[in-house]
């Protein structure tokens, strides 16, 4: 691009394009990076690279993840897995619709998705038996670090979000499979995860420190997007901030045993990202859904979840390695209005509100990046924190239920992914007659973590370290590799 | 076909020399579990096992191991009639299918020692005899003339009846930088690079450590005396002058008055300082010692180091109240202020009783609250050690045991708070009665113990609720060997970046000290001094070791760990966010505070919540370790430094120093000069005062001084310390 860019430049790898030059290496040791001492930071590295996986089916075959999570906890006997055959209070409402896949059925308030399955493998064997009372938080921390939360309150209540918490799967991926544009690396959006106060929780860099946090972009996509650091200033229009940049440069260069001492640091090679993200306008541009046809806005549903998606594709495209779209709700929320927590009030919402939006969104965004080629390149996954009892009205969590109400449900409940070597038109795993339990092939959320970390080639046992220094594995989950082709 | 091979590797196996006689669990075979990594964190020893078979954690528990051996599976781990089809053969040769693949094959004499065991009977020892009590290596120091050469380690265990064996080929030997010194499977020691490694050996739960040293081979190595300012040059010499490191000579004037500034008051000086410093005639050594004196013990250097101690004792509103954090903070801000000593300090906070509005010092407790989290607290902040791990397991590297953590804890076992009188108050007392700690294994009442023996005379232990007096007792005395050498420690890594141990909150045998003699002297001298912290930065800021440069030479371009020159460390967030206030004369405004508040006064971390100062790494007082604040450089960071507010805004404020330079008339020569003295707390060089006035006369003066200010601002100069 500019000249004097080049010292600004990311040092370009030796290896394959993810592995980190020796120069890096020696950066994240010397600065300390996470709790690593070089030397383990490199024997680490050297054991994720052992590449036990090479050559196996589905491992290092996704380099982006848009993970859509559906917090609150959608029933999956509703939406994925119907049961007409069941009593009726277990069966519920809704009517089963054929899908491109011979065979499996889901509720007929899915119809587009009904016909999109043949790009998708549908999990209907998630599960996974909870220690003590479980309710959203802890469920999400799960799903999203693959570590149950160590501090549960008597209610089921866990902490607000602390530096000594296991990192969300998108830092881990935004550290380890570094962007190599000007771009950012992990974006998540419109709304934090969250249960009535603890706000964040499960979906932070933890112990790898703010600076692998996600980039939140809290706001409705269905409106005009307003973006402080990564706009250009007023008063600072792209010449200035050049001329700016220039004197930089200048100043730096003429500290000649300073630079020597920091050649180490990542200062640089930070200060050229930024700049390019603020010059380029590409995160920018990403953001901006008025580069979107009328048509293609309308195809994701006008509202703040179909947008959401919509600029997942979006971000994508620019170059961002995982983003993070969240059920726009409070997951214990209202689910007249917005959650899909259907304690209070099941078929209504979901029939009304929450199965439109979904089934529109995911389906556009799925047929639009197969059609783009995006989705041989990228992981889609769909996913809640748990199911809904199969059975009405009864006390699963200890919360009260409506008679059509259905409480949390982890011991079974249904999952989409797809793309990056995901089979297209699969269904994996079978729930028993009520939609209780697995019947086989169980998947706890732990090894859908696993095969998502696998997906993107990198070892699921790989040795990390806690804020105290302790080795940890990356997840204990086992890999699925029955969901790839 | 398995069950051929196996019989025919047993045929084969009958070179029985190398095995034991009669074997037991406790001398012969639990060695085994732990070389074959059985017990390792990814394997059995995981917390929850590994496929319904769970072993200690590196073997800590042996007893437990054994019973998990012989009882699980109802015994099916071992088949006495035929040794080889026990699955504790099986398993590891994979004669049938383990998670953990092939640990040793079945001519292997770890597979005749476990074979021979299971045929006599499975014993499992004599503790009183079969204990290791030591382990011994030798050589005790390996020295290295260069890179390439090998040396082979030997490992002897003493048991508790006095045997001695040669265990070289079970104990585990690491490296603390394997490439400086590698270790191979046979346990030989090679030097890779030039450089200094640890070496960590351990067996049966006991370990040593020995100091590895590559030399630099390169010849022509000649040592230049520099002049030693204190006993702590002389320590780092005597070190440097072994390792062929010729030191660095100091930084210049100016660069030492920034320096110091912001190590000792955490601001940058401000031009005229810089000028008057600069000016000054007498002798460099002299004028800034005087300038040390007049930093310590300032306004500012008493705000500095209350935000260092509000980390470390966690003062925040979300443990402590609105009302509890500013008596807190200003409790911890008075006691520095009267240089209270440290020994007093840290004794009068774990006696503190009473209300925490009349008595702050109880805020202490009011953070963790509970004993166990307390006493991981308390040794944590005032011991530089980390017990948390022996909640759950044996210090895998170290000798702190599980028992010894809860005999710790249950010095706090009796503190109890209660609601006051006020809104947000508590009170801090003794509990009268069922206060005792128990044990989680079998609920027996766990007493107080000190987790080591003091070296002077012992504490007696009260049997009543006063308890934890005795351990202040034991914990702030002369005689407690981590006392006063973790705070030195500590102190010493605010003003170097690492301390002589590293991370200075994580003192355990297997983390030694970069150099002993200096550690040892500098805190020798803390304690004659009556744990004085200001007598011990003072100390430290006059040393040459503190005020050498940043330039390098051949001989220590590479050295890091031995103080031989000055590493750049980053400002901190209060730092930087100060520092652009005063460099622009513009404060940023915060609706908590008043108007003319630093980062450096704010009582805590609610003061500008996921702001600029949370991206720069301020803690978030969530825990004690000094690593809740980073240091690293992000993304995040360069966005906010380039095309935030915080620079950006300062910069153009039309009341700020720009605007006042500007209206004031000055020549450009003077705008770059005021600029330069103002970011970078120096004059600029020839050439940048020319780039400087060039840029500034090339269009709009106002404008483009603005946008020097920003390019100094942004610039390493003014982002580190240096």
């Amino acid at each position: 691009m500019l000249n004097f860019m080049s010292r600004f430049a990311v040092q370009n790898c030796d290896a394959d394009e993810y592995s980190p030059t020796r120069r890096e290496l020696l950066r994240v040791g010397s600065l300390g990076l996470g709790a690593l001492s070089l030397p383990q930071f490199l024997a680490h590295q050297a054991r994720a690279n052992t590449n036990k996986y090479a050559g196996a089916r589905g491992f290092s075959s996704a380099k982006n993840v848009v993970m859509i999570f559906l917090q609150g906890g959608p029933s999956h006997i509703d939406i994925w897995d119907p049961k007409p055959d069941a009593p009726s209070n277990i069966r519920g409402e809704f009517k089963p619709i054929k899908t491109k896949i011979p065979g499996t059925h889901v509720s007929e308030h899915m119809p587009m998705m009904a016909e999109t399955l043949d790009k998708v493998t549908l999990i209907r064997s998630m599960s996974y038996t909870p220690s003590g009372l479980f309710n959203h938080t802890a469920a999400i921390y799960q799903m999203l670090t693959g570590y149950p939360p160590d501090k549960v309150s008597p209610s089921g209540q866990l902490e607000p979000p602390t530096p000594a918490d296991f990192p969300t799967a998108g830092s881990h991926i935004a550290k380890m499979r570094p962007v190599k544009d000007a771009m950012l690396p992990f974006v998540e959006l419109p709304r934090p995860l969250q249960e009535s106060g603890i706000i964040g929780k499960g979906g932070a860099a933890g112990f790898l420190g703010k600076a692998y946090d996600p980039y939140r972009l809290y706001q409705d996509p269905a409106e005009p997007i307003k973006l402080e650091d990564l706009a250009l200033r007023k008063d600072i229009p792209p010449e200035r901030l050049r001329d700016r940049f220039e004197l930089l440069k200048g100043v730096n260069g003429s500290m000649k045993e300073l630079e020597k001492a920091l050649n180490q640091s990542a200062v640089d090679e930070y200060y050229g990202k930024a700049y390019d993200l603020v010059l380029s306008g590409k995160a920018r541009d990403a953001m901006d859904l008025g580069k979107e046809s009328n048509k293609v806005r309308d195809r994701y549903g006008r509202h703040t979840f179909g947008q959401s998606m919509l600029m997942a594709r979006r971000l994508i495209e620019a170059g961002t390695r995982f983003v993070q779209v969240n059920w726009p709700s409070v997951a214990n929320g209202d689910p007249e209005k917005t959650a899909w927590d259907t304690h209070a009030a099941n078929f209504g919402p979901l029939k009304n509100l929450h199965c439109p939006k979904l089934d529109r969104s995911l389906s556009a965004l799925l047929t639009e990046m197969d059609d783009r080629g995006l989705l041989k390149e990228t992981l889609v996954v769909a996913v809640g924190e748990f199911g809904r009892s199969p059975r009405m009205g009864v006390s699963t969590s200890g919360n009260s239920n409506s008679p059509d109400g259905r409480d949390h449900w982890p011991y079974c409940y249904s999952a989409v992914v797809a793309g990056a070597g995901i089979a297209r038109g699969q269904q994996y795993g079978e729930s028993d007659a009520t939609a209780s339990s697995p019947k086989e092939k169980p998947v706890h959320p732990c090894d859908l973590l696993a095969t998502i970390y696998y997906s993107l080639g990198i070892d699921p046992e790989m040795e990390i370290r806690n804020h105290l220094n302790q080795p940890r594995e990356l997840v204990k989950g086992k890999i699925v590799e029955g969901l790839f082709a | 076909m398995r069950l051929l091979a196996a019989v025919s590797l047993v045929g084969a196996a009958m070179a029985w020399a190398e095995v034991p006689e009669k074997p037991t669990y406790l001398r012969d075979i639990a060695p085994i579990l732990n070389k074959a990594g059985c017990t390792s964190g990814p394997c059995h020893g995981s917390a929850k096992g590994k496929n319904g078979f769970k072993l200690s954690l590196r073997g800590y528990d042996a007893q437990f191991d054994y019973e998990a051996l012989l009882y699980d599976l109802s015994g099916r781990r071992f088949n006495r009639a035929e040794p080889a089809k026990s699955l504790m053969l099986a398993k590891p040769t994979q004669e049938v299918a383990h998670g953990g693949g092939l640990r040793f094959d079945a001519n292997s004499d770890y597979f005749r020692t476990i074979y021979r065991w299971i045929e006599q009977g499975v014993p499992f020892g004599d503790e009183a005899k079969d204990t290791v009590q030591a382990v011994e290596v030798t050589p005790k120091d390996i020295f290295m003339a260069k890179p390439g050469e090998q040396v082979s380690v030997k490992v002897t265990a003493r048991y508790v009846d006095g045997a001695v064996r040669d265990v070289s080929r079970d104990a585990t030997v690491e490296s603390s930088v394997p490439d400086v010194a590698g270790v191979d499977a046979a346990g030989a020691v090679k030097g890779e690079r030039i450089g200094e490694a640890t070496l960590l050996v351990r067996f049966m739960g006991k370990l040593n450590t020995i100091p590895v040293t590559v030399l630099n081979p390169a010849p022509g190595f000649a040592w230049k005396a520099l002049p030693q300012h204190n006993f702590i040059d002389q320590a780092i010499d005597a070190k440097l002058q072994k390792l062929k490191i010729q030191p660095s000579p100091v930084v210049d004037d100016a660069g030492f008055l920034r320096r110091v500034s912001l190590d000792l008051t955490g601001q940058i000086p401000t031009a005229d300082q810089v000028r008057a410093f600069v000016a000054d005639a007498t002798p460099a050594r002299v004028k800034r010692a005087k300038l040390i004196d007049r930093l310590i013990g300032s306004p500012a250097f008493v705000d500095h180091w209350t935000v260092k101690w509000g980390d470390l004792l966690q003062s925040s509103r979300k443990y402590l109240g609105d009302k509890g954090v500013y008596a807190f903070r200003e409790y911890i801000r008075e006691s520095l202020a009267a240089n209270k000593p440290y020994d007093k300090w840290a004794h009068e906070m774990l006696t503190s009783r009473g209300s925490v509005y009349d008595e702050p010092a109880a805020n202490f407790y009011r953070v963790t609250r509970d004993a166990k989290p307390t006493m991981e607290k308390t040794t944590q902040v005032f011991l530089g050690v980390r017990m948390v791990c022996a909640q759950c397991h044996d210090h895998p590297f170290e000798r702190w045991t599980q028992n010894q953590y809860y005999q710790m804890s249950a010095f706090f076992s009796a503190v109890g708070l209660r609601a006051g009188y006020e809104v947000g108050e508590e009170i801090l007392f003794d509990q009268r009665a069922d206060y005792e700690l128990k044990h989680p294994k079998d609920g027996r009442v766990v007493k107080p113990q000190f987790l080591i023996a003091s070296t002077g005379k012992p504490v007696a232990i009260p049997d009543d609720a006063r308890r934890r007096d005795a351990l202040a007792d034991w914990l702030a005395s002369k005689e407690n060997p981590f006392f006063a050498r973790a705070i030195t420690n500590r102190v010493w890594s605010y003003f170097f970046g690492k301390g002589i141990i590293d991370p200075v909150d994580d003192i355990r045998a297997s983390n030694p000290p970069s150099n002993p003699a200096l550690l040892d002297a500098l805190t020798r001298d803390f304690v004659e001094h009556g744990f004085d912290l200001q007598h011990l930065m003072r100390t430290i800021a006059n040393s040459r070791a503190y005020q050498t440069s940043i330039v390098t030479n051949e001989w220590n371009a590479k050295d890091e760990l031995n103080f031989s020159h000055a590493l750049p460390r980053r400002l901190t967030a209060e730092q930087l966010m100060d520092g652009v206030a005063l460099a622009t004369g513009s404060r940023p405004v915060f609706p908590e505070v008043p108007q003319d508040t630093s980062a450096a006064q704010f009582p805590d971390p609610h003061v500008g919540k996921e702001g600029f100062l949370d991206v720069f790494g301020r803690p978030q007082r969530e825990s004690s370790l000094e690593s809740e604040r980073r240091s690293d450089f992000s993304l995040p960071q360069a966005l906010n430094l380039v095309n935030g507010k915080t620079i950006s805004d300062a910069v153009a404020d039309p009341k700020g120093r720009v605007a006042k330079i500007i209206l004031a008339g000055k020549s450009d020569a003077a705008i770059v000069e005021d600029l330069y003295l103002a970011a970078l707390s120096r004059l600029p060089e020839k050439d940048e005062a020319e780039r400087g006035v060039k840029y500034l006369s090339a269009g709009s003066r106002a404008m483009r001084a603005q946008d020097l200010l920003w390019a100094l601002l942004n610039s390493k100069g003014f982002l580190y310390i240096h």
